[in-house]
């Protein structure tokens, strides 16, 4: 509907325009042409010659474009050349008009933006595959979209900032990424980025205003009762309204979600870095476990950073010592607030010496490596938490050693692409990091294999949908009753006694998930399932999924005939043929 | 080892080295081109073919495409060959020669992308 309605918009507008200059120029052109063809020209053999019709066409034709060929088909008489003239002349200045009718036209701001809608909702049409919407190229949009290229997800854009388009455009990304400069909150551009669309299955609020994050959120809903969504929220007030939208809604919080892997890297030192190399984090090695201690801890900035991370350390029965310019009395469990800036002065007031970590979360990047220099001098074992704003910074925080470094926007990038690419690696991480026995051997199990699989590789989340466009061989092979195991398509299908090297973290069957699935577990159409693993296992687990000659040859070890020819030689031999 | 892999194998080869022995020599020299050459390529590409029908795979449709492109450039040339000779009996003249072989050349183009494809999903599979 949207697609219909764009394009008899532009085409209305095109003919509203030009309608005037159009008729100014067939009036042109008839008077001219009727003059031409009723004035005598010279006498032949006493009659005087006229030119016809098409004659006096043509005579228009090159004469009003300034073509200019002469006097064709026979010289003319001077009253016909005074025709001519006012000819030449009106008609010139005529198309003058026409021409700068259509260009300006082209230069109205509304009539680009329709054609650029249309162009959009085009582009977005054009994608088949499941695909995303993402509200908001900033920061986090640019990290997100290079995440979406990798795992060759297609998405879609709308920003408010022609910048911030233009510059995705010139992006080369391996999937199509047609991005729209319009106000996401407006319904008609959400529409436009097909989020009525079948194959359109996720949208992902993240722009700069939480108010509008909440907006596109309700409208989402509203125009889709079915698509999951993702937001960008910092405010608990919106919090709320978000989670009674109903349907699947996911809040991220960067801040409080930074709280939480700290709370956790406490309890299992190994989680940090498995989610850092997850997310493929330069330079990080699965063995490089940290744990935050136990102790007094000093907390330099009271924003949101320094609220959620206080929180956390003070809910995990530690001291700590806030430092911030404004004054904030009503928070409990502090164990003193310094007011002021965060300096030599004030660090040792909070006693430094005799405590085992610092925050330094304010939002001021400069000031963060100040307060990082400053506690070093003064206790050199403490260990370092900083906030780092901005991306460019990069390269001053990677040099000074940082024990964990936390960017809000890389933070919230990286859990949105895990939760559109990897859904299931949510339980994942809820089931391994809950409470009970035997969860901390798995976790350390889990960690094992992916070092003896993966390595230094890079690791891909790879989510298959049991379904028929995605296996198409396996789904064939169910369909007849025959079983396939999660282990069958786990082995290489080029060595039947190898492995590919890939690890199953979830199965996700109806309501039904179980993680780490053992490897005789029976799949069924349907099943959503996590693998991580190798770009190259990627492909042959592809391939053993869709091909199913692959597939027969990993479930029985034996090659399966190909060809008419073969089958009939191999039926002769009493060998499977099918 | 994997025997039908084999004698798959073998005819996509030979039909190529056979196609390219024909080819070799002047173009236009009947001296240098051999009708029983021409024969053998037919039949094998032929059989080639053969063992190609039936493959329900992705690869195996581009295969079969590849040798339907061969049978059909030699089928060609070899109805060349015979209107010529036994026909219009103006006998194999140079310019038939340069046709006749030009086909077969068509042929050779289409055998070798056989050849690549069959060693490029070998290799694949070997990742």
């Amino acid at each position: 509907m949207t697609e219909s309605t764009d394009l008899s918009r532009v085409s209305f507008i095109v003919m509203r325009e030009m309608r005037r200059p159009v008729m100014a120029l067939i009036t042109v052109y008839a008077v001219s042409i009727l003059g031409m063809v009723f004035i005598p020209g010279h006498e032949v053999d006493g009659k005087p010659q006229y030119l016809s019709v098409f004659h006096a066409f043509y005579f228009m034709t090159y004469t009003a474009t300034t073509t200019g060929f002469g006097e064709i088909p026979f010289e003319f008489n001077d009253a016909q050349r005074l025709w001519a003239m006012v000819c030449l002349y009106v008609s010139v200045i005529t198309w003058f008009y026409a021409i700068g009718s259509i260009v300006r036209l082209f230069q109205n701001p509304f009539f680009v933006r329709a054609v650029e809608e249309r162009k959009f909702s085009r582009q977005v049409l054009r994608i088949s595959e499941p695909y995303f919407i993402i509200c908001g190229f900033g920061d986090t949009g640019s990290v997100l979209a290079r995440g979406l290229s990798d795992y060759g997800v297609p998405a879609v854009f709308i920003d408010g900032d022609e910048d911030r388009i233009r510059a995705l455009t010139l992006r080369d990304y391996r999937v199509p990424m047609p991005g729209l400069c319009a106000d996401a909150s407006v319904p008609k551009h959400l529409l436009e980025a097909g989020i009525r669309r079948r194959n359109c299955q996720a949208i992902v609020a993240i722009t700069n205003n939480e108010e509008i994050n909440l907006k596109i959120s309700a409208l989402a809903r509203l125009l889709n009762p079915s698509i999951r969504i993702i937001t960008l929220s910092k405010v608990d007030v919106f919090e709320e309204t978000l989670a009674n939208l109903g349907g699947e809604v996911h809040i991220v919080d960067p801040f409080k979600m930074f709280a939480k892997v700290l709370v956790t890297t406490m309890t299992h030192p190994s989680f940090y870095p498995l989610n850092n190399w997850l997310v493929r984090a330069p330079r990080v090695r699965l063995s490089d476990a940290i744990k935050p201690p136990f102790g007094k801890w000093i907390v330099c900035g009271y924003g949101r950073m320094g609220h959620e991370i206080n929180h956390a350390l003070v809910k995990q029965g530690m001291k700590t010592v806030v430092i911030d310019p404004h004054d904030c009395s009503e928070e409990e469990g502090i164990d003193s607030y310094i007011v002021g800036r965060s300096t030599a002065k004030t660090l040792a007031q909070a006693g430094i010496e005799n405590a085992v970590g610092i925050l330094a979360g304010t939002d001021d990047d400069g000031h963060n490596l100040g307060i990082l220099l400053n506690a070093r001098k003064l206790n050199g074992n403490l260990f370092t938490l900083v906030r780092q704003n901005r991306h460019e910074n990069r390269i001053a925080f990677e040099a000074s050693q940082i024990d964990m470094i936390m960017q809000p926007t890389l933070v919230t990038a990286r859990r949105v692409l895990f939760l559109l690419v990897a859904p299931l690696l949510k339980p994942f991480f809820q089931h391994l990091l809950k409470d009970e026995p035997g969860r901390k051997e798995d976790m350390e199990k889990v960690i094992q294999q992916l070092e003896k699989k993966i390595g230094r590789r890079q690791p891909h989340l790879i989510t298959v949908d049991v379904v028929k466009e995605r296996c198409s061989a396996v789904t064939a092979c169910l369909e007849e009753g025959e079983q396939v195991l999660l282990g069958d398509i786990l082995k290489h299908p080029d060595n039947f006694n190898r492995k590919l090297d890939l690890i199953a973290f979830v199965v996700k069957s109806g309501e039904v998930i179980s993680v780490l699935p053992p490897d005789d577990y029976r799949i069924k159409i349907g099943d959503q399932i996590l693998f991580c693993g190798t770009g190259a296992s990627r492909r042959l687990l592809n391939a053993t999924l869709n091909n199913e000659y692959n597939l027969f040859y990993v479930r029985n070890g034996v090659h399966l005939p190909k060809g008419y020819f073969m089958r009939w030689y191999a039926q002769r031999q009493n060998r499977p043929v099918a | 080892m994997n025997f039908e892999k084999v004698v798959f194998g073998f005819f996509i080869v030979l039909s190529l080295t056979l196609n390219f022995g024909f080819f070799l020599g002047e173009m236009d020299n009947p001296e240098h081109h051999n009708v029983f050459e021409l024969f053998a390529i037919i039949v094998v590409n032929f059989i080639a073919t053969g063992l190609k029908l039936g493959d329900r795979s992705q690869i195996g449709a581009v295969l079969l495409a590849t040798s339907l492109v061969a049978d059909l450039h030699l089928v060609a040339a070899a109805t060349y060959w015979t209107v010529v000779v036994h026909v219009t009996e103006t006998g194999l003249t140079s310019d038939v020669m340069v046709s006749i072989i030009s086909l077969s050349g068509g042929a050779l183009l289409a055998n070798f992308i056989s050849v690549i494809i069959l060693v490029s999903d070998t290799l694949m599979s070997r990742l």
